[in-house]
């Protein structure tokens, strides 16, 4: 039985910090790009998320909602996709509001390993964290390739920002942008022993690169996005199921994890039945 | 400052404010934000006998002012919380208070004695109340006899101070906590999460694989401070008011209602630094008044209420 509750060793303290909102940059209604001061800076790395909540919400949305870094250092930035109460008050904010940003958490993307070529695979909004690493990668002087899709060209936020710092594939389901159909459609023919994968998105597009990589043994990290109230391994709200029995908790154990050690088929990434509540 | 020591029995607590079980984890998670030892205390996650995984996801969501959890009572186990966790939380100078759960008297027996061997716990405190699990837990504490035997058999078991949390789904919790009081019950904690339930409409589906989920948070504050207020009428031993605290008003209310200490919870998740505050917070208004933390207990309660 491994420790269930033990955070990973943290690589730089986490700090709560109260920042006012520097800019909201919107991409349509429904994506939003949010950029706070935080003069002190926040050692955030590609991969770590924040937990961030307006300071002035009260009791309701109640919790901080857990978002990749875009950026880290002074000014500090996410990606927001319009889903619920929390983001629909962040798609409103006006620069100088106040927001708790509570980081960083969470463990970095791994290291790639030497002779790979990093392939990013990202749906939608998960292309957050991936958008981090190609800048991160793209200093040091590595370009990566990477596909991007969506359901049509309004789901691709930061298009254009991730095609000057990789190799850009675009899939949209609906064909309005690049290839139609889904980020599957391109993978076959860019997966090789010489890529290792990093995905970010829904949980069923990444099932589906994790299978795909899964049968030509390619490496593949998955950056997961579960519900989670603390962000630091107190809830325990954010397992996912671990192959092999048990499970991985998204806040402490990831969000980046090696996609092989996830059973994709069951927990909150398989469709949710209500019969498992039955008994 | 005055003075915010409190008197739960014969334990001295530094000041009114403790953290709640569940929702501080094994105090070392917070070790970033402060220093957790300036807290009146902190309540464990609930140690079974054997480490337990918990509930498949979804296992939380938000509700309205609040949120479900049904964890399942995922821990370590009481064996590694003694040799892993206690000891550094005894160097610091942590008052642990070990929340223990168990679906039989005998294993909540087992744990004590365990609990009873080792140096650095301060109280014990019986959960009898988990709404999340299908054996055991809240059927103890629906029924006075149950919850009676339970903190009997722990209380033959150690000589620790024994707390016992209350369910708020027990028809008669009243007759439930002096039936505790009776069995030698240190204190009472008042009151564990209710059950509730939430629906995805777009799915149509019920959001918790669990089905239902303890509600806490602020949607529960008032439901748990009317119960501690009439706990503490029909008490003798101290009450401990757990519901919705967020704030140092919030925790002003529990104790001017009579409780002895409050406990925070899912405040935590919202502010990890919210327990500290309201530590802070009440020394300050206690210090504006110039009266001792123990003064404002009851103070809210018409004489002889």
């Amino acid at each position: 039985m491994p420790d269930l509750s033990s955070p990973s060793p943290s690589r730089t303290p986490r700090r709560q910090v109260t920042a006012p909102l520097l800019r909201r940059d919107s991409m349509g209604n429904a994506y939003h790009v949010l950029t706070f001061d935080v003069p002190e800076g926040m050692a955030a790395l590609p991969g770590q998320f924040a937990m961030v909540r307006g300071a002035e919400w009260g009791d309701a949305p109640l919790l901080p909602r857990p978002m990749s870094y875009l950026s880290g250092g002074t000014r500090p930035s996410i990606l927001i996709k319009v889903f619920g109460e929390g983001t629909i008050r962040m798609a409103r904010a006006i620069p100088g509001e106040p927001f708790e940003i509570l980081g960083p958490l969470g463990n970095t993307w791994p290291s790639i390993t030497p002779g790979k070529r990093p392939l990013l695979v990202a749906g939608g909004v998960g292309v957050a964290p991936l958008l981090y690493l190609a800048r991160a990668l793209s200093a040091e002087g590595v370009k990566p390739i990477a596909v991007y899709g969506g359901r049509s060209h309004r789901d691709l936020p930061l298009n254009e920002e991730l095609a000057d710092v990789s190799d850009l594939y675009i899939t949209t389901e609906d064909g309005s942008r690049g290839a139609s159909g889904r980020v599957t459609l391109a993978l076959p023919e860019l997966l090789s022993e010489d890529v290792e994968v990093f995905t970010c998105g829904p949980d069923r597009m990444m099932a589906a690169v994790s299978e795909l990589c899964a049968a030509r043994d390619v490496r593949c990290i998955a950056s997961l996005e579960t519900p989670m109230a603390c962000g630091y391994g107190v809830c325990l709200g954010c397992p996912v199921k671990r192959v092999g029995g048990g499970y991985l908790y998204a806040c402490t154990d990831g969000p980046c994890i090696d996609a092989r050690s996830i059973d994709w088929g069951e927990g909150s990434h398989a469709p949710r039945r209500v019969e498992r509540g039955d008994r | 400052m005055t003075d915010q020591s409190i008197q739960i029995g014969n334990l001295t607590l530094k000041n009114p404010v403790l953290t709640a079980s569940g929702t501080f984890g094994y105090g070392l998670e917070y070790d970033d934000f402060y220093d957790v030892a300036t807290l009146g205390g902190i309540c464990t996650k609930g140690l079974s006998r054997e480490p337990r995984y918990g509930n498949p996801p979804e296992r939380i969501c938000e509700t309205p002012a609040g949120m479900l959890n049904a964890i399942g009572l995922a821990n370590v186990g009481v064996e590694f919380f003694c040799k892993e966790k206690l000891p550094t939380l005894r160097e610091r100078g942590v008052t642990v208070i070990a929340n223990i759960f168990a679906s039989s008297v005998e294993d909540f027996v087992a744990i004590t004695e365990r609990l009873e061997s080792e140096s650095g716990v301060a109280a014990i405190e019986l959960n009898v109340s988990c709404p999340n699990v299908s054996k055991g837990g809240i059927e103890f504490g629906r029924d006075p006899k149950l919850a009676a035997q339970v903190t009997a058999a722990c209380k033959a078991a150690t000589k620790l101070p024994l707390w016992v949390k209350m369910s708020p789904e027990a028809g008669d919790i009243v007759g439930v906590a002096k039936a505790c009081e009776d069995a030698g019950a240190d204190a009472v904690t008042a009151i564990n999460t209710i059950r509730g339930m939430s629906i995805d409409t777009d799915t149509g589906r019920v959001r918790l694989a669990n089905r239902t989920g303890g509600l806490s948070g602020p949607a529960l504050r008032p439901i748990a401070l009317r119960i501690v207020w009439d706990l503490v009428g029909a008490l003798k031993i101290p009450v401990i008011g757990i519901g919705g605290v967020f704030s140092t008003r919030d925790a002003l209310e529990f104790l001017l209602a009579g409780a002895s200490a409050i406990q925070v919870g899912t405040a935590n998740f919202s502010d990890p630094l919210a327990a500290n505050k309201i530590r802070l917070g009440i020394a300050e208004y206690c210090a504006a008044r110039g009266v001792a933390a123990s003064e404002l207990i009851g103070r809210g309660r018409p004489e002889g209420a």
